[in-house]
């Protein structure tokens, strides 16, 4: 079986982030770039499916700016075996909308014809949440969300998905899209000799053009804002007191 | 000229900062507490980080290491800074590069198990009469037939505990002076060779420093590395890269390492009603941490860059030697002064970073020394020491 992995090159989740001053996004120039921890997992996973034994190979594919080679280079050194880049974007801060991303990916499945797609379950830059659920609809695939544990059963994938309230297993009947949650592993470091080796896998460039997708934004950014300051606390002298401050403020 | 760090460099730095920080960085103050590092737990980390191909970086790929260049090995080396000596050997092991001397049945005897991390090897050339007069030993070795008898002793031998054998200067020729000084392999265990005290040292905790008493050790011209008489020769050729690494690229990082608590800490620390950053002379402190680590760093890269395009920059290696040292000194000191009571308090780390800092003016030669090397090397008119365009 093959396995698709899309991965996303966003902002590292250890910088503190700065809205530009015209308002329009989040400043990206000379920021530290990484891949989406969600689809760091989804690589993770789809290594273990291959040393398990239940996939053959592990393509990656990215889509937004040139530079997502560098995010592709990464899941290579982890132990994927192939990247394809569409190249869809000049500019670092344009960002590539679901539906878009959906619909190229669908074209990349066609090609590859994966037995299952795995997919980080949102990326931590906009936090859409919607590329796999779309995949799904375009290709008329299943689909099983929030991963936190998965095993392939013949030809279904068993997967448990974190829900409000509790933990639900499903299985779906592949190919299928399956979208990873946080608890569902640890991604690993890349090696060094992987590292080395990552260098020589093949890495296919192309861009939206090649796919016949139209990339142009259906959503216009109004405004981008820091979130609001936090408020000084207050030192309180005994529990009661707490209680009483906690009361007052509706909180308990 | 190319600045830009590669995206393998990062993604290199990415897994050895991230494995330090995870796996080895949770174990200091256990090791600092105990004073040593259990062999369960070193042999867990040794088998993770060997696992990543993190063990042994800087020996070559045909001997079984990661092949890194000098400069990836410096970058490497800046982050082992961020933890303690005990925890960089048993994870990234010291495999010294004079073992690439290595002839013959010496490969699979010594090299290939020091790379592998399966032998553990220190190197035994300081004696309480000879330390940055490395020409100073008295340890004698005298050939007997086909054997050599090793008399002497050696002090200050770092990890001597741990290690499985020896890498130990003795003089072979008393009449010929530093040229009368060759190297030789010994195996823990040979007869007549005896481990003595473990010296308490006022920081670096885990780590031991031991004496070792040769008492008639018999041994043959396969113990002996490189050959007769060029053994301190040998040696300075390729402890330039070793002094490059672990003195003046882990002072680099442990100093990064201090900077960026240092900087929390002003952040937060309300006095006077504002945060001690706010006030000037506390400013003067982080800007010149800073300042200083930028430009030791920037040195250190050129300097394995020269290593990498086969120059042998050894004035320059002895000013990086300097300039780390005295880096690191400078910058925990401000730290402890910027801290404050809580700098000297065992309750935080920093006061375990100043006393593990003061070692770098001193071991691997003293400040001195290394100071003394540049001026000679100026005065007899390697002019490119300072002046790029002059050769």
């Amino acid at each position: 079986m093959k396995v698709l992995v899309p991965v996303k090159r966003v902002i590292d989740y250890n910088v503190k982030v700065r809205v530009k001053a015209d308002g329009s996004g989040v400043d990206l120039a000379n920021v530290k770039m990484s891949m989406n921890p969600f689809d760091e997992i989804a690589v993770e996973e789809a290594i273990r499916l291959k040393e398990a034994g239940k996939a053959e190979e592990i393509v990656v594919v990215s889509i937004g700016v040139k530079q997502a080679q560098e995010t592709l280079r990464t899941a290579l050194a982890m132990g994927a075996d192939r990247a394809i880049l569409v190249v869809a974007a000049d500019d670092v801060h344009t960002d590539i909308e679901p539906l878009a991303v959906a619909k190229i990916l669908a074209k990349v499945v066609e090609e590859e014809q994966p037995g299952l797609v795995l997919a980080g379950k949102q990326a931590i830059d906009n936090d859409m949440n919607a590329t796999g659920q779309m995949l799904s609809a375009i290709l008329g695939w299943s689909q099983a969300t929030f991963a936190s544990e998965m095993g392939i059963d013949g030809d279904s994938a068993v997967v448990t998905r974190e829900v409000d309230g509790g933990l639900q297993t499903i299985k779906v009947k592949m190919p299928a899209i399956v979208t990873v949650d946080l608890r569902l592993n640890e991604p690993r470091y890349a090696s060094l000799p992987n590292i080395m080796k990552a260098k020589k896998k093949p890495l296919d460039e192309k861009t939206a053009d090649d796919y016949g997708v139209d990339v142009t934004p259906r959503l216009e950014i109004v405004k981008t804002s820091e979130p609001a300051a936090r408020a000084a606390g207050i030192m309180v002298g005994s529990v009661d007191e707490l209680v009483a401050k906690l009361k007052e403020a509706g909180a308990v | 000229m190319d600045f830009e760090i590669s995206h393998e460099q990062r993604m290199l730095v990415d897994t050895v900062r991230g494995f330090i920080k995870d796996e080895l960085a949770p174990l200091e103050q256990q090791v600092e507490d105990s004073g040593v590092l259990d062999d369960a737990t070193a042999h867990a980390i040794f088998e993770k980080s060997s696992s990543l191909g993190l063990y042994g970086m800087n020996i070559p790929e045909q001997f079984g290491g990661g092949g890194l260049s000098c400069l990836d090995q410096m970058m490497c080396e800046e982050q082992f800074g961020h933890t303690t000596d005990i925890l960089i050997r048993r994870a990234f092991g010291n495999v010294y590069e004079v073992l690439l001397s290595c002839t013959g049945a010496q490969v699979d005897r010594w090299l290939t198990p020091a790379v592998k991390g399966d032998r553990v090897c220190s190197i035994a050339f300081t004696e309480p009469g000879a330390g940055s007069d490395a020409a100073g030993i008295k340890t004698r070795a005298v050939r007997k037939g086909d054997k050599w008898v090793l008399n002497g002793m050696k002090h200050y031998i770092s990890d001597g505990a741990f290690s499985d054998f020896f890498v130990v200067t003795a003089v072979t020729d008393p009449e010929k002076g530093h040229r009368g000084i060759s190297m030789f392999l010994v195996d823990k265990g040979t007869p007549g060779f005896s481990l003595g005290r473990d010296q308490q040292m006022m920081g670096i905790r885990g780590t031991s420093h031991l004496d070792l008493h040769f008492d008639d050790v018999e041994l043959t011209d396969a113990n002996l590395l490189g050959t007769e008489g060029e053994g301190l020769k040998l040696a300075l050729s390729v402890l330039g890269r070793v002094r490059l690494a672990q003195v003046s690229a882990r002072a680099v990082g442990k100093s990064t390492k201090i900077l960026g608590l240092t900087l929390d800490y002003a952040r937060d620390r309300v006095q006077f009603g504002q945060p001690i950053g706010d006030f000037q002379m506390v400013q003067q402190m982080l800007a010149d941490s800073a300042m200083e680590i930028n430009a030791t760093r920037t040195a250190l890269w050129q300097t394995a860059n020269k290593i990498d395009r086969g120059l042998d920059p050894r004035a320059d290696i002895s000013a990086l030697k300097v300039q780390g040292g005295e880096l690191l000194d400078r910058v925990v000191d401000r730290a402890v002064q910027i801290f404050g009571g809580m700098g000297f308090s065992k309750d935080l780390p920093i006061e375990r970073y100043y006393r593990d800092a003061r070692i770098y003016r001193i071991f691997d030669g003293a400040s001195e020394v290394h100071r003394s090397v540049v001026a000679k090397t100026l005065l007899k008119g390697a002019t490119d020491l300072y002046d790029p365009w002059s050769n």
